[in-house]
């Protein structure tokens, strides 16, 4: 049983807030917890400012894996032993969540940053790991109760730089829940969503993206079971709110199946449960954290595994082989929020994923930030002919291969600064692998010797692909992964 | 002892089979399919035999400008054959490895289905099998000329082995049998650095014909070859001359 092995290094001991032995830094790593942060979601979404913004900056329906991994990284990030990690993480949430404000649809204003919003979602998280632990047959018992919302506490503190909303105790931390769930959470539009449509909708993970009838057959079977099980856990007076009827079986359901995952992590190899393997079983590509991999040896097993499966699944030759058109990477690659039409949320969500993945400081996220900006008005002036706010996939496709852009090449140079480290205004074989790796998730790897490419080239490339004008794997690959 | 050796490094150019389809009314295309099968017994051939390198030429860069109903049937025709062989190759230990494939005209889900196949089979070490397709012999050794200049080699630095290793698959050892069917003789811009020292044979019979005891009888020939000419050759290939 050796599930921890991030220990701090002794000069850092002291800078380490959660200590050694943290329950939450041992939780982030567990597969099993991906049962709870799924029903946590249910519950933030039910909350009025937390559903508004997920409905209007959110690509949770169409892009549902990459959030789950970013949630993922980000809480990794957030409980490291390294106090840097940690604050740098704290920060870049801030910027993001500073990003998102607006008015919901009955004219109430939210914020992303509102810090009774933000309690909530760590409480649901809170509370959502605490009934896993209770219906996988393994209550948590009092002190161990106390020391894990400490550290949930200290998690939100983290972020908010002060304490944070959530009650001194615990005992003061059930009433205010019970206390939400009866009186603030509503049947939010996010939420219905994410019963409704989510499960039953979820597109296929990286590894089966190209094989959509196996996706398709697998999901009908588990998408009821995935509503069940987690509609079986809420709280009841939450689940009457969402109209939601008591399922014949979904008690024994919810409990079976969290039963089993507390069993399987109990019973099985810590390797086989712990959350990176189950991703990169998803997403062979997955890197939890660039240069840090203690799985490669798994993950090349899983990579090849996804390989092995791509190669042997029947796969229509025709349509497949039919260059993308512009309609498709609309489709594809712009329209992030799967909404049919290209508006700023989508991209923002674009701007959001390259500043992610690129690990990008303040200034080069501003930097990108501004440039989206700038192209999103530069396409609106250009292209969107009824001034509806939206751009359709015809109007793009109509005009957008002709348009030039001084924004998108601002888009291109903070791509190319985050990326030639080395400052002599070139992307070498090196910095080219990196930037694939870490920021398109490709490996360039046996397949010949990466070109160099000087800033010039570099720009004209991404143009060029932003523009539909030519099929690049490592930009579909940021862009148009579920 | 030479009774036993068998050529580290087997190439293959694999001709005739527009000639095979003409000679029996067919449209080229049929030479192409017909020519899967024979492909797959020179592969079985080859690791039976204990040969540790096979290198196939299946598509070279010249031949983006036969008719493109034929090339797309030759696309459509390679993935088929991938898909459709992938795991008795990683069965069989065999590592696969494709040299050239760097033309924006090979279709996307070829491509991919390529990278699966290296992905899949990387460890593999009982034989490495490279298919030369978007090949150019040329091309190769431009490349290889380029990243030097990239890596600021200094002239008097550059040698055959330094050289080399800028080529792509620099761990690919020197080819030390050439077959080519059909009874053509001529190279066609054909892994040019790697056949500098290589023994060539040219069977009379088309590819699609060629079968196993066709390839038994061309190693039989290089072993009788090496007979009588392995104490003069130059011993930088892979040290089966002995």
């Amino acid at each position: 049983m050796t599930s921890e092995t991030t220990t701090a290094p002794a000069s850092l001991d002291t800078a380490d807030l959660y200590g050694p032995d943290s329950m939450l830094r041992r939780l982030c790593h567990e597969a099993r917890w991906g049962l709870a942060v799924a029903r946590a979601t249910v519950l933030e979404a039910a909350h009025p400012q937390i559903g508004a913004a997920l409905i209007a900056n959110s690509t949770f329906v169409a892009h549902p894996w990459r959030r789950l991994r970013n949630t993922v990284l980000s809480a990794q990030r957030l409980v490291d032993p390294d106090e840097r990690v940690r604050r740098r993480e704290a920060a870049r949430l801030n910027r993001l969540h500073a990003r998102m404000a607006g008015t919901d649809a009955e004219g109430r204003p939210y914020t992303a940053l509102d810090p009774g919003a933000r309690a909530w979602v760590v409480a649901t998280l809170f509370e959502s790991t605490v009934t896993m632990y209770r219906l996988g047959g393994r209550s948590l018992d009092g002190a161990s109760l106390d020391r894990l919302y400490a550290e949930f506490r200290a998690f939100l503190a983290q972020m908010e730089g002060g304490e944070g909303e959530l009650p001194p105790t615990l005992r003061e931390f059930w009433r205010y829940y019970d206390l939400m769930v009866e009186e603030r959470l509503e049947n939010t539009e996010a939420a219905a969503l994410i019963l409704h449509r989510l499960f039953a909708e979820v597109p296929a993970p990286p590894v089966l993206r190209d094989r959509p009838a196996v996706w398709a057959a697998g999901r009908a079977l588990a998408a009821p079971l995935a509503t069940a099980v987690t509609v079986g856990s809420l709280p009841a007076p939450l689940r009457e709110r969402l109209g939601l009827a008591e399922i014949p079986g979904a008690r024994t359901l919810t409990h079976a199946a969290y039963l089993s995952t507390g069993l399987a992590s109990r019973l099985l190899p810590d390797a086989w449960t712990r959350l990176e393997t189950v991703m990169a079983m998803f997403d062979p590509t997955f890197t939890p954290r660039p240069g840090t991999d203690p799985f490669a040896g798994l993950r090349r097993g899983t990579a090849k595994a996804g390989a092995l499966l791509r190669l042997l699944t029947p796969d229509r030759e025709t349509a497949a082989e039919a260059p993308p058109s512009a309609m498709r990477f609309f489709a594809e690659v712009l329209d992030q929020t799967g909404n049919g039409s290209l508006d700023w949320p989508d991209l923002a969500a674009m701007a959001r994923e390259i500043a992610t993945r690129l690990d990008l400081d303040e200034r080069g996220e501003d930097r990108l930030f501004t440039a989206f900006a700038d192209w999103w008005r530069e396409l609106q002036a250009a292209l969107d002919t009824d001034h509806d706010g939206r751009i359709s996939g015809h109007e793009y496709a109509a005009a957008a291969a002709t348009m030039t852009s001084p924004a998108l090449v601002r888009v291109a140079e903070v791509l190319f600064d985050a990326t030639d480290t080395d400052d002599d205004q070139a992307i070498d074989a090196e910095e080219h692998r990196t930037l694939f790796r870490v920021a398109f998730e490709h490996d360039p790897g046996d397949t010949g010797t990466p070109d160099r490419l000087t800033r010039a080239a570099f720009v004209r490339e991404f143009l060029n692909f932003m523009a539909g004008r030519h099929h690049s794997e490592g930009y579909d690959r940021l862009f148009a992964q579920a | 002892m030479n009774e036993r050796i068998v050529p580290r490094h087997v190439a293959c150019v694999m001709d005739g089979n527009g000639r095979w389809a003409a000679l029996r009314s067919l449209p080229r295309t049929a030479g192409h399919r017909a020519a899967e099968a024979a492909v797959i017994d020179v592969i079985e051939a080859a690791h039976a035999a204990g040969v540790e390198w096979l290198s196939l030429y299946a598509f070279s860069t010249e031949n983006w400008r036969r008719p493109p109903a034929e090339v797309a049937f030759l696309m459509r025709l390679v993935r088929r054959a991938i898909r459709k062989h992938a795991l008795s190759l990683h069965a069989r230990g065999i590592r696969c490895r494709f040299l050239g494939v760097t033309d924006p005209r090979i279709p996307p889900p070829l491509a991919r289905d390529i990278a699966d196949l290296m992905m899949l089979t990387r460890d593999n070490r009982r034989m490495t099998l490279t298919v030369a397709f978007d090949h150019g012999g040329r091309r190769d050794i431009v490349e290889a000329a380029r990243s030097l200049v990239r890596d600021r080699v200094p002239a008097e630095e550059i040698t055959e082995e330094t050289f080399a290793r800028h080529l792509p698959h620099p761990d690919t050892p020197e080819v030390d049998l050439v077959i080519r069917t059909s009874g053509e003789q001529r190279i066609s811009n054909f892994m040019l650095w790697h056949v500098a020292y290589a023994e060539w044979v040219f069977p009379l019979v088309l590819w699609p014909d060629f079968r196993a005891g066709h390839f038994r009888e061309c190693l039989d020939l290089y072993r009788r070859r090496e007979r009588r000419f392995g104490d003069v050759r130059v011993p930088t290939t892979t040290g089966d001359a002995s």
